[in-house]
């Protein structure tokens, strides 16, 4: 055999060799052409913005080559692309300043999850069972489209209703043009959680709708009620750099830190002082702090901050008179000597501030607590200066107002819905039966990447870009005290066959039969668009536009009101306290695996849902940890594993939120039980927030722990309280 | 005089929050095991945030504390293996030889910080999740034991690029994972052999601790106390 035919031959067989071995469909792809530069091996930075919460951190995703299966022209294979791999903090932006939380690490799950829709879905079976099959766009396009003609023919267009994530970026400019123009009601933005009441306070007490960013690196005293600014509430990130230069970022200089609420977050753990107080009642303590800086034997503080301390009480009924040590000991269970200590350590340590968030703003007597920190910030004198509390400039608020106590009522009536990014079905209390009224809509169009509890009900679903396929554009409202504002273009290419819904939206308002125009051509334009002219922390004229903000006056001079529950104490015995998982928020992360497997800082628990309560309270119910208990409140009961948790009061049980979605991926679908579906929809009066610490609840032992409590290396550690394994 | 890598984790700036812990996970392509075998102990995280409850309400109190491979200098899990897949790198790293393990889980057994994790069975990331697996860090077979490295790859790379450069590394220019995510700064990473470096200068504050002194295994990570208050 010459050489030249052995080649041959070894080519031949080779190849053959090679085919045999495609048994694996998976090695049957076929490779495209990279439609990119890709440089192997070699790691690229761009900017963009972390959409898990509304902080609005800046980040910075690491860039590289990979292959991604996927589907060109019809034509399923594998193509080389340039990714992210690694999201950090962008270290220029003014928020995030280089770091990032857990949930923000794990947002690059989102763009990878396998779950995530690929391509426009129709339903198929019956609504909702989440049977969809595939459709192409110009076919979801095109339905959309008749939908919408189909109202505006029978001149019905009030019956169009949208239902976004309140979001503080273009985008929701976009729905409410979009609705505006073609003549539908504005788009609901409701966050059940959302900051309404501290909004609306600030307004009153200083002129700013507005969340408050904290100078805390300056501070040398930092009282805090309620407010979990180091694990979920307003700006995490920003608070977190902030405390950590507060504590350690001063040679010499340490700040104390004291947290006032009923149940330990993981803010109040890190506090040199923790001080437990009966719910709803936080206010009291900060006038009670106002009274003594005013009348006590601190008075010799700061003379120049003496008018506005003498000041800062004036709004409220009678002045800060009534809020005497005793009184503040008989109303909020803190003893009148802790007080006055408090009230000492205040005027002895400069600059001092206060933060107030979450629970105390969640009770009846919300907008009286929010006012009353207000006036101790002010009697402080730590507004606007060094050390103290800030509004971010240039942070106008866009977007829709608050939406009334049962924001959903027009759902009832409307014939289309349009949901982008928001379950509403999921964070809605029970009572509201949002559940119901999403069902009966004759039409439902969806943007949402993942089948969740809402858009399992779509009948037609247009996937959006994950965001790091997107421009993103983000103006913070608080964390930073200048103003912060990102743009950004996309980091990758789209790995799906999704497409962006700004896009989308522009293009049906396009092919309507009376075509809607919009301001803008494409997803760029509208992240680049400039601010509308609004002067600052006013909102553009939209139709349900709040009015323009100087100093206020409440509707009536507020005095302390004792918060009112649903639930007879006597057949409720305990107040239910929800609150924001750190790993999950309001539920919208629950499909990341990543945070699925974090360990809860104060429990330790993963892939779980879990009720805590005081070691006393176990041992009364002979609860042990893991054991099932029934909550039930006046809306409903569930089951779910205790957590025996010794930072919180004996009257008090607390659930974190964002389990239980019935439809959320393969990772959270069918996982523990929904908090929020014990809520009673009472409001908050003045700005109609639901105050969603006011409920009670019986709590009864039901079972043996059964193994749904899962504890990070449970096994390997003492626990006083026998646990099993599943 | 080579390079002697420590950490100092500051008590005080450190608020639980769990950054490190996801940002470990994405860095080093560490798999998630789901909730069966979370349930079985089968959870790896090279860093976990420990609490300690003290008092009883109202007076109580909860402390973090961020645990990861100390990087001892006497480190237990060396000797114990067989096959010195577990062994001690020049710059002072307790480093794994994933391809040396043969799975005896010795060293597991010694580590009295309970910081190494073996791989039950072989990783699974449901297509496209794989797409985020950093390329600079293997991916563990079933069979090995897995741990903490300071992010290796992170001071390869770095060493990499000074050399190329012809200069030295400069303090604060490697960030393992860990530290860059964390906001409070809470966590600094360094050479222990530069008096001048941020991680020396924290190592010998008077606040400074090791964690688990007395079983003299000379930790590389120093633990700065939360003053009482």
């Amino acid at each position: 055999m010459e050489r030249r035919d052995f080649i041959k031959l070894t080519a031949v067989t080779g190849t053959s060799a090679a085919l045999a071995s495609c048994g694996n469909p998976e090695h049957q792809l076929i490779r495209f052409v990279p439609e990119e530069d890709i440089i192997p091996g070699i790691a690229a930075w761009k900017p963009s913005v972390c959409p898990v919460c509304s902080a609005g951190c800046a980040v910075n995703a690491r860039v590289m080559d990979a292959d991604i299966e996927t589907v060109r022209n019809g034509q399923r294979g594998v193509v080389r692309m340039n990714v992210a791999k690694k999201l950090e903090g962008l270290p220029k932006d003014p928020i995030s300043r280089g770091g990032l939380c857990a949930r923000g690490q794990a947002a690059i799950q989102i763009t990878y999850h396998p779950d995530r829709i690929a391509q426009p879905l129709k339903r198929e079976g019956a609504r909702g069972t989440g049977q969809f099959k595939a459709i192409g766009w110009d076919e979801a396009i095109a339905e959309l489209v008749s939908k919408l003609d189909a109202l505006a023919a029978s001149n019905d267009q009030k019956s169009l209703a949208i239902v976004a994530r309140p979001r503080r970026s273009r985008r929701s400019e976009l729905l409410a043009e979009f609705a505006r123009r073609f003549g539908g009601p504005p788009p609901i933005a409701f966050d059940l959680f959302g900051d309404d009441v501290l909004r609306r306070a600030n307004a009153i007490s200083f002129g700013h709708d507005q969340l408050p960013t904290f100078d805390l690196a300056q501070a040398r005293y930092l009282i805090g009620f309620g407010a979990d600014f180091l694990g979920t509430w307003n700006s995490p990130v920003a608070q977190n750099a902030a405390y950590g230069e507060m504590r350690q970022g001063r040679p010499g200089i340490r700040g104390r830190f004291v947290q006032v609420e009923s149940r330990m977050t993981t803010t109040g753990a890190s506090a040199d002082e923790w001080i437990p107080v009966k719910p709803g009642t936080e206010g009291v303590l900060a006038l009670g702090l106002v009274h003594l800086m005013n009348r006590g034997p601190e008075r010799t503080a700061p003379q120049a901050a003496a008018a506005s301390r003498a000041d800062a009480a004036r709004p409220f009924q009678g002045g800060d008179d009534e809020y005497t040590p005793q009184r503040v000991e008989q109303i909020t269970g803190v003893p009148a000597k802790r007080v006055e200590r408090i009230a000492k350590e205040l005027a002895e340590l400069r600059p001092a501030v206060a933060i107030v968030g979450g629970p105390p703003l969640a009770h009846t007597n919300a907008m009286f607590t929010a006012l009353a920190v207000n006036a101790l910030n002010t009697a402080l004198g730590s507004v606007n200066q060094p050390g103290g509390i800030f509004f971010t400039p240039g942070a106008a608020i866009q977007g829709p107002a608050p939406s009334p106590q049962t924001p959903y009522t027009s759902l009832g009536t409307a014939k289309v819905l349009l949901i982008d990014d928001a379950n509403p079905v999921y964070t809605s209390p029970t009572a509201w039966k949002v559940k119901d009224a999403i069902a009966n809509i004759p039409f439902i169009a969806s943007f949402a990447s993942f089948v969740d509890d809402t858009s399992v009900f779509a009948d037609l679903i247009l996937p959006d870009h994950s965001f790091l396929e997107s421009w993103v554009q983000s103006s913070a409202e608080s964390g930073s005290l200048e103003a912060a504002s990102t743009v950004a273009e996309p980091v990758m290419k789209p790995i799906h066959n999704t497409r962006a819904t700004p896009e989308v939206l522009i293009e049906v308002a396009g092919k309507l039969k009376a075509p809607v125009s919009l301001p803008w051509k494409d997803a760029e334009e509208l992240a680049k668009s400039a601010q509308p002219p609004a002067t600052s922390n006013q909102r553009p004229a939209t139709s349900n536009q709040r009015p323009a903000t100087s100093p206020r006056p409440p509707a009536s001079s507020p005095r302390f009101e004792e918060p009112r529950f649903d639930g007879d104490a006597a057949q409720y015995p305990f107040h239910f306290l929800p609150y924001l998982s750190p790993a999950f928020g309001d539920g919208s992360s629950a499909h990341l695996p990543w945070l699925q497997e974090m360990p809860d800082a104060m429990t330790s628990a993963m892939w779980s849902s879990w009720v805590e309560m005081n070691p006393q309270t176990a041992q009364k119910l002979k609860v042990r940890d893991g054991d099932l208990v029934d909550l039930t409140s006046t809306q409903g009961t569930l089951r779910v594993p205790a957590v025996i948790f010794p930072g919180i009061a004996p009257d008090i049980v607390a659930m974190p939120v964002g389990q239980g979605h019935e439809h959320f991926t393969r990772y959270a679908s069918g996982r523990g039980a929904n908090a929020i579906s014990l809520i009673a929809p009472i409001a908050e009066p003045e700005t109609g927030a639901v105050a969603w610490a006011a409920t009670r609840v019986k709590v009864a032992r039901a079972a043996d722990a059964n193994g749904t409590l899962i504890l990070f290396a449970a096994e390997m550690r003492e626990r006083p309280h026998e646990y099993k394994v599943r | 005089m080579p390079h002697r890598w420590g950490m100092a984790v500051d008590l005080d700036r450190c608020t639980g929050c769990g950054a490190c812990v996801t940002a470990c996970h994405a860095e080093n392509n560490i798999p998630t095991v789901g909730d069966s075998q979370a349930a079985r102990g089968r959870a790896m995280h090279w860093i976990r945030v420990e609490r300690y409850w003290e008092g009883e309400y109202p007076d109580v109190t909860l402390k973090f504390r961020p645990v990861m491979c100390q990087q001892c200098d006497a480190a237990p899990c060396e000797p114990v293996c067989p096959t010195y897949a577990s062994h001690h790198t020049d710059e002072g790293l307790n480093a794994q030889i994933y391809n040396r393990c043969i799975g005896t889980r010795y060293c597991a057994n010694a580590c009295p910080y309970n910081v190494r994790f073996f791989d039950f069975f072989h990783p699974q990331w449901p297509k496209p999740l794989d797409a985020q697996l950093n390329p600079d860090v293997s991916v563990r077979e079933v069979g090995v034991m897995e741990k903490c490295t300071f992010c290796v790859q992170r001071i390869h790379a770095a060493a990499i690029d000074a050399k190329a450069a012809n200069r030295e590394l400069k303090d604060g220019e490697i960030q393992p994972a860990c530290v860059q995510s964390c906001s409070a700064k809470a966590l600094v990473f360094g050479d222990l052999n530069d008096p001048e470096s941020e991680v020396s200068k924290l190592s010998r504050s008077d606040r400074g601790h090791k964690l688990l002194d007395d079983l003299g295994t000379l930790p590389k990570v120093t633990y700065l106390n939360r003053p009482q208050a």
